[in-house]
């Protein structure tokens, strides 16, 4: 069938860059290896590289603008452009649909590695050759898995160029294919992209982070051309920066993924220890531990051999990471679904390559390593910055073993099941570790390289220490911290932010240019202690209704953390009184709003903020919680909806809502107290004195008026219904309020014990809507976003003053 | 032996405990069967809905208590008390995973995780909206 009215030009176009990307990667790789040989046909290896890089680069340039004006004109018959966008989708979301899907993160990691490889060009000079020639190697790969070429059985790469809607094996029989004009279809639209990822942090975290992975490429590079080149201590100076930058970066973009995880996700925190969030923890504690042995060996010529290993390594770890998240194994083991593009294989191969390729190099070449003509003195800066760097080395062992489990059952056939409380799991393995950094961040810089006078060095660390104690006891008063296995950890990253502070002010002189390692230290013990604070001092202040002990079936069911919130209601919860006001929907979000209230003096109520925490019906994923955070200088209180009763929404209410429901019948005396849904009421007094003129009363009737007082949250009413007989038949004169929706009827006496029958009835609208949600307070949780962006600040300096004393 | 020894047989000693408690603590994926041998210990049972059966929830009475009827892998079917609400979709899950421990003729959980079609997940072409 001919189809009117598809683009397939544009996707040739696509495609064509795609190849010419991978030809000309293959051809820099390849000419920049023999460029780095130094012989006489260097320089003209060199000038086919240079040219073949740049127009790599200009292909990939080409693949990203494709794609972008493929998403942007809605090119519904491309599978990638209607798998992750829509025409109802707001434009500033198009980037995060570019990457949203595997082959366009691929792109935007590739993009990135395009870049920093033209800078490497103009600055790496001697290194220019064997650096890139690593890099380009790099990018063959990368490239190769946009290819979506077959190969005999064997199918390379996903090519989002060449897959065509109509085209692709799971929708090809579908009928809409059938009209030849299903494009002009005004009904046919895209699939979109998922509404979670709709998020201001999703459009900036990924970039960032990816430009964090792409940065380890860097040191990697560099330590293979060291290795390569022989040239073991040359290679430390320029790729140092790099290095900085890549944790600076990189700690970014994971900070971010909490931030995003913290404001749209509803698991309670910022972090979770997820496979995902570990997959690029794991790399950069490694380039952490790597920037310090690299400075180690730059200035005093030891651990050369840890730092070459722990360049190399953080770049395995991303592809490892990579390799985690991609290939589907964590699904398998998980419930957690990861998409799958059968890259598993292909993935697998190219971490391969470098795991060979680096570690191979590093073992034939460090017989020829310079000779360590001395150890390391104990009291040593050199000393313990290694020791540091190892911690952090184990640490991320720690978390990467566990993480592995699914690769684990996979490649020894076990069964092994993921553990319930796996946060309480690691922050138990990973205290000890943090305490140790956290410490040596305190005192690393008071040691001088090669030896200390250890008396001076107690003299100058005891002040940062005695007051740090003392600010330790006045944090467990102020938080009421009782946790004392991680009460440790509280002292040692206070220690570290008052030792280098004092660093900073009493040794450097204040000068803040120099002081980029004590800044970004104190930061890193900020978001240490802002995440220790906030997390063990969190505070689930919605607590279980229903009076029933559920601790007593065992110590794991104390998850009595959820509140029942009945619209109009206003109950206890934490130092609040709440509300339920009620929900509204705006688009595919149901917003719950909730009206927090505090007690005056005088025991008023007093409005201080609502929330509304939604339920996002979304069409990807079903009905997906998003919390909603009110932030406070010293907490936060942060709220989701666990469930809600979404079926009944706002129209159906309004058909019945003017009906009055079945009749309740009670039978009671003076003083009794009855309840409606949304009331209290309370039978006061019986009088014989009944208006008559009011109640069109005849001769002979009698009549009785009961008094009931019918009291809500706010306001007191009154109901007075009659009993009447007239011509020995009961005909009972109603009473309403109409405010609250109630209907009294009066239809007898006993008069023996003073009982009366009564009718009430409700207005269906009055069976009221709930919610159950989860409140939780997050104390100091500031500390850790304002540790982030020092972080940021202290390696920007540090990235500034090497870049300078370099220049 | 110089430092750099010392520090190394601690490294291997933290790292062969850390190997050692995470295989240690993991539990085991099982059936309703094999859980009910052990009854006390912790299980992670997969399975689907029994659909025909009444799930009940009633968020007035307990918000956290929420029980419902499911099938092993095995084909054996348990009645299951979740110590929690009751999930969204919970309807829609194609399948489930409880964490808990076998009383008596009932399965106590205290979490679940649920996995929902990817039919579902994924939506197909469609000019009908």
């Amino acid at each position: 069938m001919e189809y009117i009215g598809e683009h397939l030009g544009i996707g040739k176009v696509g495609n064509v860059f795609v190849i010419l990307s991978f030809v000309f990667a293959l051809l820099a790789s390849i000419s920049y290896f023999f460029a780095a040989k130094e012989n006489e046909d260097a320089a003209s290896w060199k000038k086919i590289a240079r040219i073949s890089f740049r127009l790599h680069g200009l292909s990939v340039l080409g693949i990203v603008s494709t794609l972008f004006i493929m998403l942007m004109n809605h090119y519904f018959e491309y599978e990638y452009v209607w798998h992750h966008s829509n025409r109802e989708m707001p434009m500033r979301y198009i980037l995060s649909c570019f990457w949203e899907g595997q082959e366009g993160s691929f792109l935007l990691w590739t993009f990135w590695h395009v870049v920093l490889g033209l800078i490497l060009q103009h600055s790496a000079k001697n290194f220019e050759a064997p650096v890139m020639s690593v890099i380009a190697l790099v990018q063959v790969f990368l490239a190769s898995m946009l290819l979506g070429i077959t190969i005999g059985e064997y199918h390379l790469g996903s090519n989002p160029f060449t897959v065509l809607l109509r085209e692709h094996p799971e929708y090809s029989k579908i009928p809409l294919f059938s009209d030849a004009h299903y494009l002009a279809n005004p009904a046919f639209d895209g699939r979109g992209l998922n509404p979670l990822l709709q998020n201001y942090w999703m459009t900036i975290h990924p970039p960032t982070l990816f430009l964090g992975f792409a940065l380890t490429v860097v040191p990697f590079a560099y330590a293979i051309a060291g290795l390569w080149k022989k040239q073991f201590n040359e290679w430390l100076k320029p790729s140092l920066p790099w290095t900085y930058a890549g944790v600076t970066v990189l700690g970014i973009g994971i900070l971010m993924g909490g931030a995003w995880a913290y404001e749209a996700l509803s698991f309670g925190g910022f972090w979770a220890w997820d496979p995902v969030e570990n997959a690029s923890l794991v790399p950069w504690l490694i380039l952490v531990g790597a920037a310090h042995l690299m400075l180690i060996n730059r200035n005093k010529g030891q651990s050369l051999f840890t730092a070459f290993f722990l360049a190399i390594l953080s770049f395995l770890l991303i592809l490892y990471s990579t390799y985690l998240t991609r290939s589907g194994i964590l699904g398998e083991t998980s419930v957690h679904s990861f998409p799958t593009a059968g890259m598993a294989g292909q993935l697998l191969v190219y971490m391969f390559c470098f795991v060979i390729l680096g570690f191979a190099l590093l073992i034939i070449r460090w017989r020829d390593f310079p000779k360590q003509t001395q150890e390391e003195g104990i009291w040593s800066r050199e000393f313990w910055m290694f020791v540091g760097a190892i911690v952090l080395l184990v640490s991320a062992f720690q978390i990467s073993f566990y993480t592995s489990i699914p690769v684990w059952n996979k490649l020894f056939g076990m069964n092994k099941a993921p553990l319930k409380e796996v946060v309480k799991f690691y922050n138990n393995w990973q205290l000890p570790f943090a305490f140790v950094v956290t410490m040596l961040i305190a005192v690393g810089q008071f040691f001088k390289y090669k030896n200390t006078s250890i008396k001076e060095f107690l003299k100058k660390i005891s002040v940062s220490f005695f007051v740090a104690l003392a600010l330790t006891f006045l944090v467990v008063y102020i938080t009421k911290f009782d946790d004392r296995y991680f009460s440790i950890l509280l002292f040692s990253s206070i220690f570290a932010t008052i030792a280098n502070l004092d660093y900073m002010i009493r040794v450097l002189g204040g000068k803040v240019r120099k002081a980029g390692a004590s800044i970004a230290h104190i930061g890193f013990a900020l978001v240490l202690l802002g995440a220790l604070i906030s997390t063990s001092k969190k505070d689930v202040i919605s607590q279980n209704t229903s009076g029933k002990d559920v601790t007593q079936l065992g110590k794991s069911f104390s998850n009595n953390d959820n509140i029942l919130l009945t619209q109009g209601d206003t109950l206890k919860m934490g130092k609040y009184l709440v509300t339920y006001i009620g929900k509204r929907q705006e688009g595919i979000n149901i917003y719950f709003d909730v009206d927090y209230f505090t007690k005056d003096e005088s025991g008023k109520l007093v409005k201080e903020f609502s929330l509304s925490p939604l339920v996002q019906t979304n069409p990807r994923m079903g009905n997906v919680a998003e919390p909603d955070t009110r932030h406070f200088l010293t907490y936060d209180v942060y709220t989701h909806v666990t469930f809600a009763d979404l079926e009944t929404l706002l129209e159906k209410k309004k058909e019945t809502g003017d009906e009055y429901a079945t009749a309740k019948n009670h039978t009671i005396k003076k003083g009794d107290t009855l309840f409606s849904s949304n009331a209290i009421i309370i039978f006061d007094s019986l009088s014989v004195n009944v208006d008559k003129v009011k109640y069109q009363l005849k001769e002979g009737d009698i009549a009785v008026e009961a008094h009931f007082q019918v009291l809500d949250i706010q306001k007191k009413y009154k109901a007075n219904p009659i009993y009447v007989i007239r011509n020995n038949s009961i005909q009972p004169i109603e009473s309403r309020v109409d405010e609250l929706g109630l209907k009294f009827m009066f239809w007898e006496i006993n008069p023996e014990d003073g009982k009366i029958q009564i009718s009430l009835q409700e207005k269906k609208s009055n069976v009221r809507d709930f919610i159950v949600m989860q409140a939780m307070i997050f104390p100091y949780i500031n500390i850790l976003w304002i540790g982030c962006i020092v972080m940021a600040i202290g390696t920007i300096l540090a990235i500034l003053e090497r870049l300078r004393k370099t220049s | 032996m110089k430092k750099i020894h010392i520090l190394g047989i601690i490294i291997i000693a933290v790292a062969i405990g850390a190997i050692f408690t995470t295989l240690n603590n993991t539990s085991t994926y099982a059936s309703f069967a094999e859980a009910a041998s052990d009854p006390g210990s912790e299980f992670h049972v997969v399975g689907k809905l029994n659909k025909d059966k009444e799930a009940i929830y009633d968020p007035k009475i307990d918000a956290n208590l929420f029980t419902f009827y499911m099938i092993d892998n095995k084909g054996m079917e348990c009645k299951v008390v979740l110590h929690k609400n009751k999930p969204q979709d919970f309807e829609r899950s194609e399948q489930i995973v409880l964490i808990g421990q076998m009383e008596g003729q009932e399965f106590q959980a205290s979490d679940i995780l649920m996995k929902c079609p990817s039919k579902y997940n994924e939506g197909q072409p469609t000019a009908v909206k």
